[in-house]
């Protein structure tokens, strides 16, 4: 998985491209380290663009767990936008909708 | 990060890094030609084919089969999908500097044996180290396609599943590594330091990821075998509601396959799905 930052306004977006998998987990302390000056700074919205990644799996599934609670730490709203195809059925599977806020 | 893969390696032709087609009895001491043909081919012994201690291996006579194997010092994607097309049955990674020898007598065909040994199928043999990262479910979808027995339309599940299996395997298997850490406050950083550990240890990537293959004109088959400590099969994950950080891999698993079963004591998992 890589992942691109772009801060607009009150949020910041993190555009996240190819496979989120068990290999990963290294990958996350990258996006939390963002909070803390996302949290100085007065952004509010941690978006995670999802429309080019191509298959989460359950470790995946986990991750997003992992940042949405470090970002309720920091008083930061977390929404997973776009996933699409193989994304949204684990996604979907997993009734993740129920705790995270995914916009289409 | 699957080109990243592709590109970073500037190998030889796939080609040459093959040893070609072996046949058991060239390549395979005795005893393990036995055991291979115990479990895949039903009977390989004739009477009359010699003492079976000595000469438990396939001689060629009418009747008899031959199990076609691969071997390969070092398993990447290029030179899986080159091992493929030609079609073994069985492809076995030896490991990097493995003695030969020692390799194959390795534990790699712990896989049940199927009900019926005249089902087709192929079973790939892997050190956990080259598992890791090379999405070995993509390869083994591609190539369950190739050959006519997954359909498109059902190829994304059934590469979930076995995704989860393998990431199990590995993970929970081979690497030893228990979820609950991730629970804990800071513990998704601990968690992937300690897969760095382990992935640092060579008697851990030693240890061999096996998927074994079959089908029949109405189903597939893939079993998932580590070398793991297993894990009690009498327990079901435990049911913490969606939030929980793991443990949904088997809710994938059992949601999407027509049946999911756990043997050897948690270290295979057997995947069923409808063709």
């Amino acid at each position: 998985m890589d992942f691109k930052t772009t801060n607009t306004g009150d949020a910041t977006e993190v555009r996240l491209a190819g496979r989120l998998e068990f290999t990963d987990h290294d990958k996350i302390p990258g996006i939390i380290e963002m909070l803390d000056p996302m949290a100085q700074t007065g952004r509010r919205r941690l978006v995670l663009d999802m429309s080019a990644l191509e298959f989460i799996d359950s470790a995946g599934l986990g991750m997003l767990l992992i940042l949405q609670e470090e970002a309720e730490n920091h008083e930061i709203k977390m929404v997973v936008r776009g996933p699409a195809g193989d994304v949204r059925r684990s996604i979907e599977l997993a009734r993740l909708s129920e705790i995270i806020t995914i916009e289409p | 990060m699957d080109a990243v893969h592709h590109d970073r390696r500037a190998e030889p032709p796939a080609e040459a890094a093959l040893r070609g087609f072996s046949l058991l009895r060239d390549r395979v001491p005795a005893d393990m030609a036995a055991r291979v043909l115990a479990r895949f081919c039903g009977t390989d012994q004739q009477p009359g084919d010699g003492p079976a201690s000595q000469d438990a291996r396939p001689s060629g006579r009418p009747g008899e089969r031959v199990v076609e194997t691969l071997l390969m010092e070092r398993a990447d994607r290029d030179r899986l999908r080159a091992a493929f097309d030609r079609g073994p049955f069985l492809t076995v990674e030896l490991g990097e500097g493995a003695d030969e020898a020692a390799a194959l007598l390795d534990d790699w065909s712990g896989a049940p044996a199927a009900d019926n040994p005249d089902l087709p199928g192929f079973y790939l043999s892997l050190t956990t180290g080259t598992a890791y990262g090379l999405q070995c479910p993509v390869l083994v979808c591609d190539e369950l396609a190739r050959r006519g027995v997954l359909d498109p339309q059902r190829r994304s599940n059934v590469e979930l599943c076995l995704h989860e299996a393998v990431a199990n395997a590995i993970v929970h298997g081979n690497l030893g590594l228990s979820s609950a850490v991730k629970g804990e406050p800071g513990g998704h950083r601990r968690f992937s330091e300690m897969m760095r550990d382990r992935l640092g240890d060579p008697a851990v990537v030693r240890r061999r990821l096996d998927i074994f293959c079959r089908w029949s004109e109405r189903s597939i088959a893939i079993a998932v075998v580590d070398q793991g400590g297993g894990f009690d099969t009498e327990l079901a994950p435990p049911i913490s509601g969606n939030k929980a950080r793991s443990g949904r891999g088997f809710v994938f698993m059992r949601t999407l396959a027509s049946r999911v079963t756990v043997t050897d004591g948690g270290r295979c998992t057997v995947l069923q799905f409808d063709r």
